[in-house]
């Protein structure tokens, strides 16, 4: 047996004590906060990959803060879901490389400190929040990764920019007050914080507050996924934020949400005391719908970065459906699916973002052409978009692969159908993108002038293109490692 | 017997390594044509090399990586897939020779060749897939790689063509992945390597369905009635690709992937319970004659042709559908028989296009005294459709009478004669037209198309009558088609 240090005690107090220190070490320089940041997000990555190791070797493990035992003290949870701090490690350290040319010429270089605090902070709030085994801890990390969200969002200085900020402040605070309501009143019901204490207390509590509980927080975090309809803030914010920002909210941030739902399933059904019937049926429909409309809002936009926000709706809405079949393959799918859309749509942002930092254009109309003056960045647009369409053998197709086969697992093949006709709707807009940069003649020659973007852009994009083929071809690896995570939660369903 | 071989999956990769050479050569012709004919050349080899195995019973499996838990990308090569992948390797060998005369003077060669190479990667990827994973995952590809082909002169008319390209093909990818998705779910494999792996235990409804599901994703590559629309459309590409695509690849994958419905996921004896082939079977006549009767009509040389293969393409399903193993020969052999037969054709409408312009069947007056050697190509595979003896088409024609008539259906041997005599119809015009209308003009000095167009030409005429008269003699196509049939009927 090998005695671990503590680790997961780390993983959140490195990055949190460093966000803050940046402009203290930085002193205004932005090479500095640059080199500060991205060695905080390699220590971390370190201490994420040797979690992930001993994970799979024992399966879940505490960590007890102060030494006060839970449910008396807080107490930091690692199970295989939790694995998902892989991802955030990694994009986070990719945005940052890619913040590096790309900040300097839209933050003024007193402020860039500022933001590789605000990022580090919103990165280590996750990580917070994916560990936590507390659910007040896990409030309390939603704020911090809430309000530096919004505060990235409005960095960007673009016209709209404080407007789509506070849209997103407005909906995501409604959502923090429903999940903060509904601690309380499990809190109430049971007198416990910790999650699995609470879940063991559940039997026998009152059932029409524990619905309304239930019922509140799952809706509260559906507002941070942007579930349709509710998603109403995130198409602005998205698109607005600059680049590597819009890769961390649409890849990660929006994945708070689905992962406080695993937490809530988690309590759910091990205490057996809530009926889920009721809420996974409305998520498959919510889920089936978000696929469609977001895919037929994608349609009509003419700029990129708005496509590709609405697209995170027509993925969360594949992750969703996935949770609601509540079978085997349809949670394994959704659950690697938070990690594989991630790098997707982590590889469509920062590509656009290379794409407009270099030409300053941001409309289809204006960039057709535009694979004929960078052809590597366009190269990984276009593997990113046969990927999030789910086009063997890459990353997205596994997930969509999976999720159909638990939609036809759970008897309802008509979700399968949805699901993959679903993705038809969206391949139109991608070919449309994709058609626009290969094959259309420029409107503008001057288009075919610009070069590459700087390595610190392009490498970071590419990589990630990358990553989207290695995962399609090796997607057994996430898919194996989930696998007991979620027979353990399902588990008390009898077998799903 | 089964043999692991890297073979197998060197097929399909050869083309793909081809690929990515061609795209690295940037703008080097020389280096272009050079990695386009060794792949070609080291392709058929490979493919070659495993045939007198696969005629002997070998069946040659890889296993490359698994895919998901329990399903791998795996490659199997027997019989019914090296038949097609012969056909196929043999073809891109022709036609990239043909290519890369016709493609001599315009833009984005790269892009065309590159791209032509992986379209015949994923085809022979098809043709070897292990399971229906393996084979959607290649039949999507194939898609998506023929696509930069079709809108390859990106006028307006080609972008619109390829979306409506794209729009039908991609909703039959799926359809097919809803299929593939479904048959797993039922029996827990997605195998193509046993004959049939459903049971009726699933039910008559579900099974109904599910073929449905699976018939409507390949019947719109195999371009069945009423799903053919995008394949006239598709005639704006180049014509070495509305060859590719007309006689080999795409349409060729949708027909392969109705086979493999029919004789691996569901099997014969579950079909012949079912019932659901009588109705497979009244469409496919149905196109055949429908499609044949547009056909006569089309006066563009390159829509006729495109309407003579969704006929033509209907043979294989009909000779699938009836179920009786004279009628599953015809099936699988027809496979060659139509793509030697109509690739020869579309060489004609190119090299024609090429040295004069000409585009339609009226301009083509005399044309056979100009370029005598490519109009007798014509000629020879005109006849093989028409059924004369002595010429591939007519070993379709007999077999699918005989299994007709096997499976008690002689109606169908009426559609084959009615047919025949459409085919007649649409085909001896064009002769009449070409060799017995006079010349405009008092110019018919003989000025061929230059070699690299006739010679595939000729050679392909010339294997359209090895097939038809030499089909008896073992190694030649129809052997390997009845060591399939053998098998799929268990025989």
């Amino acid at each position: 047996m090998i005695t671990w240090p503590p680790l997961l005690a780390l993983l959140i107090a490195v990055p949190m004590t460093s966000a803050v220190l940046t402009p203290a070490i930085a002193r205004g320089s932005a090479r500095r906060a640059f080199w500060w940041a991205l060695a905080v997000m390699s220590v971390a990555s370190i201490i994420a990959a040797m979690l992930i190791i001993r994970v799979s070797h024992e399966g879940p493990f505490s960590y007890v803060v102060g030494g006060w035992v839970a449910p008396y003290g807080i107490e930091l949870r690692f199970d295989e879901f939790s694995a998902a701090i892989a991802i955030i490690c990694l994009l986070g350290t990719l945005a940052i490389i890619f913040s590096k040319e790309y900040v300097t010429h839209a933050i003024a270089e007193p402020r860039i400190p500022y933001y590789y605090t605000l990022l580090l902070l919103n990165l280590m709030a996750m990580i917070g929040f994916t560990v936590t085994g507390d659910l007040f801890n896990l409030f309390v990390f939603m704020e911090i990764l809430s309000l530096s969200g919004y505060a990235l969002v409005a960095v960007s200085g673009e016209r709209i920019a404080e407007m789509a900020a506070f849209k997103y402040l407005v909906m995501g605070a409604v959502s923090s007050l429903l999940v903060l309501f509904s601690i309380g009143l499990l809190y109430a019901l049971t007198g416990s914080l910790n999650m699995a204490d609470v879940a063991e207390r559940l039997d026998g509590a009152a059932a029409a507050p524990l619905a309304v509980a239930f019922a509140c927080i799952t809706l509260g975090f559906m507002v941070k996924s942007a579930v349709f309809p509710l998603h109403v803030w995130l198409p602005d914010a998205h698109a607005i934020a600059p680049s590597p920002i819009s890769a961390v909210l649409s890849g990660l941030v929006v994945k708070v949400g689905i992962i406080g739902m695993l937490r809530v399933y988690q309590i759910a059904y091990s205490s057996g005391a809530v009926d889920m019937t009721g809420l996974n049926t409305v998520l498959m429909w919510l889920g089936a719908i978000s696929i469609v409309m977001g895919a037929f809002f994608a349609v009509f936009q003419d700029d990129i970065k708005l496509m590709l926000a609405y697209s995170t709706i027509s993925n969360i809405g594949y992750i969703v459906m996935g949770l609601g079949l509540a079978s085997t393959y349809g949670v394994i799918g959704a659950s690697v699916h938070v990690f594989n859309h991630a790098l997707i749509k982590a590889t469509l942002f920062l590509g656009a973002g290379a794409i407009i930092h270099q030409t300053g254009k941001r409309t289809l109309s204006d960039l057709a052409g535009v694979g004929r003056a960078m052809p590597f960045t366009v190269a990984a647009i276009s593997i990113g978009a046969i990927s999030i369409v789910g086009i063997p053998p890459t990353a997205g197709f596994l997930c969509k692969w999976y999720i159909a086969l638990g939609a036809m697992q759970a008897g309802r093949p008509f979700f399968a159908f949805a699901l993959v006709f679903g993705a038809l709707f969206i391949f139109i807009y991608y070919i449309r993108m994709v058609n626009a940069f290969y094959f259309q003649k420029p409107k503008d020659p001057s288009i075919l002038e610009v070069h590459e973007a700087p390595a610190t852009m392009l490498g970071p994009t590419l990589l990630l293109a990358a990553l989207c083929l290695v995962m399609g071809v090796f997607g057994r690896l996430p898919l194996s490692f989930i696998e007991p995570a979620v027979n353990r939660l399902l588990a008390p369903l009898g077998g799903g | 017997m089964d043999v692991v071989d890297a073979r197998a999956a060197l097929a399909p990769a050869v083309s793909l390594v081809c690929a990515a050479l061609v795209f690295a050569a940037a703008d080097h012709t020389f280096w272009r044509r050079f990695f386009s004919i060794s792949a070609a050349l080291f392709k058929l080899g490979i493919v070659m090399s495993m045939l007198p195995g696969a005629l002997k019973g070998v069946v040659y499996t890889f296993e490359l990586v698994e895919f998901t838990p329990g399903v791998a990308l795996a490659f199997r090569a027997d019989a019914l897939g090296m038949f097609f992948s012969v056909v196929s390797s043999t073809l891109w060998l022709l036609t990239t020779i043909y290519a890369i005369g016709y493609m001599e003077r315009e833009p984005n060669r790269r892009r065309f060749f590159g791209f032509f190479a992986l379209c015949v990667s994923t085809t022979v990827g098809v043709a070897f897939a292990e399971n229906l994973l393996t084979m959607f995952l290649f039949y999507e590809s194939l898609t998506i790689c023929t696509y930069p082909l079709v809108i390859h002169e990106e006028t307006p008319e080609a972008m619109k063509a390829g979306r409506k390209y794209l729009a039908y093909t991609l909703t039959a990818g799926a359809f097919v992945l809803l299929g593939s998705i479904w048959t797993y779910q039922l029996a827990g494999t997605m195998t193509l390597s046993q004959p049939g792996i459903l049971s009726i235990e699933s039910g008559r409804t579900t099974l109904t369905a599910l073929f449905a599901c699976l018939i409507a994703g390949f019947g719109v590559k195999a371009a069945i009635m009423p799903l053919h629309g995008w394949l006239p459309s598709a005639m704006v590409a180049p014509t070495p690709v509305s060859a590719l695509l007309h006689a080999v690849a795409v349409v060729k994958v949708g027909a392969f992937g109705i086979l493999r419905t029919i004789y691996n996921v569901f099997g014969v004896a579950l079909l012949k319970e079912l019932g659901v082939c009588d109705w497979l079977a009244a469409l496919a006549a149905f196109t055949i004659l429908a499609a044949s009767v547009i056909a006569i009509f089309q006066d563009n040389f390159k829509r006729r042709l495109a309407f003579s293969t969704v006929s033509q393409l209907s043979y294989i399903v009909l000779g699938a559908a009836l179920l009786t193993p004279l009628a599953a020969t015809a099936a699988i052999v027809h496979i060659a028989n139509q793509a030697f037969a109509k690739i020869t054709m579309f060489f004609v409408a190119g090299a024609i296009q090429r040295t004069t312009g000409k585009t339609t069947i009226h301009e083509l007056a005399g044309i056979g005294y100009r370029m005598p050697y490519t109009m007798g190509a014509f000629t020879v595979a005109a006849l093989s459709f028409i059924g004369v003896p002595l010429f591939a088409g007519f070993v379709t024609k007999w077999y699918l009478s005989l299994g007709a008539l096997e499976a008690d259906a002689w109606w169908y041997v009426v559609i084959m004669l009615a047919s025949s005599l459409l085919n007649a119809a649409y085909w001896l015009p064009v002769i009449y037209t070409a060799f017995f209308k006079p010349p405009p003009g008092t110019n018919v000095e003989v000025h061929e198309a230059r070699w690299t167009l006739l010679v595939p030409t000729l050679a392909c005429a010339v294997y359209v009558i090895f097939l038809g008269s030499t089909a008896s003699v073992p190694g030649m196509p129809l052997s390997l088609a009845q060591a399939a049939v053998t098998f799929v009927f268990g025989m």
